[in-house]
């Protein structure tokens, strides 16, 4: 009775079972409820508006599609108002929902680790009987893959929402930078992208609003890069001599040519001096008060050798590029979130 | 209050609450200077000699001790083995620590002649002009060095 | 079994080691206070015992041989760090719940009985709380998990009187009921001289003493004497530390038996815990460290003018 013994009910470590998965899942969710619910209202909000707007889109479509005969100037009217109609805000809700992605990386990427961090609240975390690994991949897995689905399902939403500006003779077509990358599932890839962003930013930095900062940061130089440059090349672009705009195509660039050789804005003016045109650019001439009426300036120039190289990648390509830059975008995504895990596996605070 | 079945009623209410409460409290004296556990033999002996404990009554369990001391079990435990060893108590196994014996008397007959040395020597402090409360601070801090210096006792006394 | 074990455990953080050399076998069943001045490199060796730092040399095991971090380490320690990590948003309910979702084993009867008995509500959220209350809350969950070891970094740093009264009792008291073993750590001595049975002091990132505090108190002396001749005992004696006046000298030996025989002339009195861990700390060449007597333990410190 006069020393301090060990009581019974001490069980060894090994003879309990491991604490299932559904318990963390539970812990994330009372965490970030109000993450969750933010990221639900916006979802929401942004779903009911694509729905709502894209009825009367679709509305006013059907009577620009019946109208007959097509090629007539009363048909060519009826289209054009159709696009002055609805062309201004479909061009505000591109670009605001651009914003989206970034916005979910840095609001619900970042503070998810580094809110850890930042308040020292891991040290309660990682010493808890759980585990760290199974912890941060319970954190992150399920939000990750309601974002994912989310974002896909918006995604969806905005090509068909988008679809009657492509049939009624939209010249950006569906695989325009900014349109592209939030249809079908490019816009998942991107959200699950900025997702993993700023996951292993907040990890990395440790501390909530510089993590946000990198993350849109970083998130904003990816996109544009893939916009400018990586996108345009994903298959080799075609390339046609014809007069005429592809269409519907993302057309990257128009060049003239004289002789196999690229020519120059001088050269060209010194072309259509004969006929009083000036070029202002590759793509833009101006006639003069000397121009013969029913001389085309484009046409002249290709009588006298030049040739106009467009080059360009079609719409029938849409769904190519989209699985290429989702697919992409699901490996880098995937492999930020594994280096997250592997550097909170790491032993050093 | 009034002397009817209430308040015998209240008496039989206190006695009850005051069954499982232990004789004694422990209290820390932080300029003691002594080591926690010899402070708790301490104040055992004393409630012994006082007469709150008794032989059979159960010491506070280690566990009341701790958690109103916020002190280390390993001293109460160490304090109730010095009393054990020191035949004042004794531990019974699932039950607690109890009250075993009591503190070593002095016979009766040494007991009477150091009555009349300490008669004698107030007698004479009284006749030196000191008064009561003279003697009183006189013999403690005369215990106080006794009990510091050990046995090196200045015989002068003996021999008056 | 001992709760912690290191062998020439150290960690560095670039070019700078925290800790050093760290060497120890801390037995189960004690009240061990982890004592050093701030930046020692006590959280240090906290983090790497509860599994937050891998070591850069040497190693250390927990609860017998496990290792530090592992499952099976994690199960049976719980941590509370410096200033007492909660999430703030949630209520004590869901951190209890929380709590329970994170580990294999929680009591949650005790836990909401305790917290009942300290009249902290169940849907107060942890960040309205007063530090005692949190303080009493972190320690509940802690508890709750019937860890066999507790560790705690300097929890009473921000604890006014009473909080840290009754923050103490809780955790004695749980020595008493579950047979917890106890590590904590603090720069101030003083609050822990009554509840800690087993010292470890840490300076400057190496360990100087190590051992049961009742062996150490025995295992020292304060000698009192002449300065005059304070130099002539230094040869045969292990003096720590020593202070001097024009007359009058203070030796702090360090004895290997009962009684080491004091020198004519010369009073001998114990020492206590803090007198003792200010001399080690003033002395960073001394050590007291439990094993065999080497020839390094029983170094003549030159006695300082």
């Amino acid at each position: 009775m006069t020393t301090l013994a060990a009581p019974a009910h001490q069980q060894q470590a090994t003879s309990l079972p491991p604490v299932p998965w559904r318990r963390m899942v539970w812990v994330a969710w009372r965490q970030h409820r109000l993450l969750l619910a933010g990221v639900a209202v916006t979802f929401g909000a942004v779903a009911l508006y694509l729905f709502a707007m894209g009825l009367q889109i679709h509305d006013a479509y059907a009577t620009v599609a019946a109208c007959r005969p097509a090629t007539s100037s009363a048909c060519r009217q009826v289209g054009d108002n159709f696009f002055g109609t609805y062309q201004p805000s479909v061009s505000i809700t591109e670009g605001i929902l651009q914003l989206l992605p970034a916005l979910i990386g840095a609001f619900a990427g970042a503070p998810i680790l580094a809110r850890e961090f930042e308040s020292g609240t891991f040290r309660f975390a990682w010493t808890q009987g759980f585990g760290r690994t199974r912890w941060v991949i319970g954190k992150l897995a399920p939000l990750a893959i309601i974002l994912a689905g989310a974002s896909v399902l918006i995604g969806l939403l905005f090509s068909w929402y988008y679809q009657p500006l492509i049939s009624a003779g939209d010249t950006n077509g569906a695989l325009f930078p900014t349109v592209f990358d939030l249809s079908g599932v490019a816009l998942a890839g991107w959200t699950l992208a900025a997702f993993a962003i700023g996951a292993l930013a907040g990890t990395l930095i440790r501390r909530v609003v510089p993590a946000m900062f990198a993350t849109l940061a970083v998130w904003s130089g990816l996109a544009i890069l893939t916009g400018t440059y990586l996108r345009a090349h994903y298959l080799p672009p075609l390339i046609t001599t014809s007069l005429n705009e592809p269409h519907p195509a993302w057309v990257l660039s128009q060049l003239w040519t004289f002789s196999g050789k690229p020519a120059s804005l001088d050269k060209i003016n010194q072309a259509l001096a004969p006929i009083d045109a000036r070029a202002d650019s590759f793509q833009i001439f101006s006639p003069g008060p000397k121009t013969p009426a029913n001389v085309d300036p484009f046409k002249y120039l290709t009588q006298h050798g030049y040739t106009l190289l467009t080059t360009y990648q079609p719409d029938s390509r849409f769904w190519t590029f989209q699985w290429i830059e989702g697919s992409w975008l699901l490996g880098l995504s995937l492999a930020l979130l594994a280096a997250t895990v592997w550097l909170v596996r790491r032993r050093n605070t | 209050m009034t002397l009817d079945k209430g308040s015998s009623r209240e008496s039989a209410d206190s006695l009850e609450s005051t069954s499982g409460r232990s004789k004694i409290e422990f209290r820390l004296d932080s300029a003691s200077g002594l080591p926690t556990y010899l402070q708790l033999v301490q104040q055992v002996e004393h409630a012994l000699r006082l007469g709150y404990l008794r032989v059979g009554d159960q010491l506070p369990t280690v566990r009341d001790v701790v958690a109103s001391l916020a002190i280390n079990p390993n001293t109460v435990l160490k304090a109730y083995r010095e009393l054990e060893s020191k035949g004042l108590a004794a531990g019974r196994p699932g039950q607690g620590t109890f009250i075993e014996g009591v503190l070593g008397r002095v016979e009766f007959p040494e007991l009477t002649q150091f009555r009349r040395s300490l008669l004698e020597w107030m007698a004479k402090a009284d006749r030196a002009g000191l008064d009561e409360d003279g003697i009183a601070a006189l013999f403690a801090s005369s215990l106080w060095d006794f009990r510091n210096r050990g046995h090196a006792v200045a015989d002068t006394e003996g021999a008056a | 079994m001992n709760v912690i074990e290191t062998s020439g455990l150290g960690k560095s953080y670039g070019s700078t080691w925290a800790l050093r050399d760290c060497t120890l076998a801390i037995p189960e069943g004690h009240m061990v206070a982890l004592v050093g001045p701030n930046g020692a490199g006590k959280t240090t060796l906290l983090n790497l015992a509860v599994g937050l730092n891998a070591p850069t040399a040497g190693s250390i095991t927990v609860l017998g041989k496990c290792a530090a971090g592992s499952p099976a380490a994690l199960d049976g320690i719980a941590f509370v760090a410096q200033d007492m990590p909660l999430y703030k948003t949630l209520s004590a309910a869901d951190m209890l719940h929380l709590t329970r979702n994170l580990n294999r084993r929680f009591d949650r009867g005790y836990a909401e009985a305790r917290l009942g008995e300290l009249g902290i509500p169940l849907k107060r959220k942890a960040g309205t709380m007063s530090g005692g209350q949190q303080a009493q809350l972190a320690l509940t969950l802690a508890l709750a998990r019937r860890p066999r070891l507790l560790v705690l970094d300097e929890p009473m740093a921000t604890l006014d009187p009473l909080a840290r009264h009754d923050f103490m009792a809780t955790v004695m008291a749980a020595m008493v009921d579950d047979g917890v073993s106890v590590l904590l750590s603090s720069h101030v001595l003083t609050e822990l001289e009554r509840v800690a049975d087993y010292l470890v002091l840490v300076s400057r990132g190496r360990v100087q003493v190590a051992g049961e505090v009742d062996d150490l108190l025995a295992h020292h002396r304060m000698l009192t004497g002449p300065t005059a001749e304070a130099n002539l005992y230094t040869e045969q004696l292990n003096v720590v530390h020593a202070r001097q006046g024009e007359a009058q000298a203070h030796l702090l030996i360090r004895t290997n038996g009962a009684a080491d025989p004091v020198p004519p002339g010369w009073e001998a009195q114990p020492v206590g815990l803090e007198e003792l861990t200010l001399a080690y700390l003033r002395e960073p060449g001394a050590a007291a460290l439990p094993g065999p007597a080497r020839r390094a333990d029983t170094k003549i410190v030159g006695v300082a003018k």
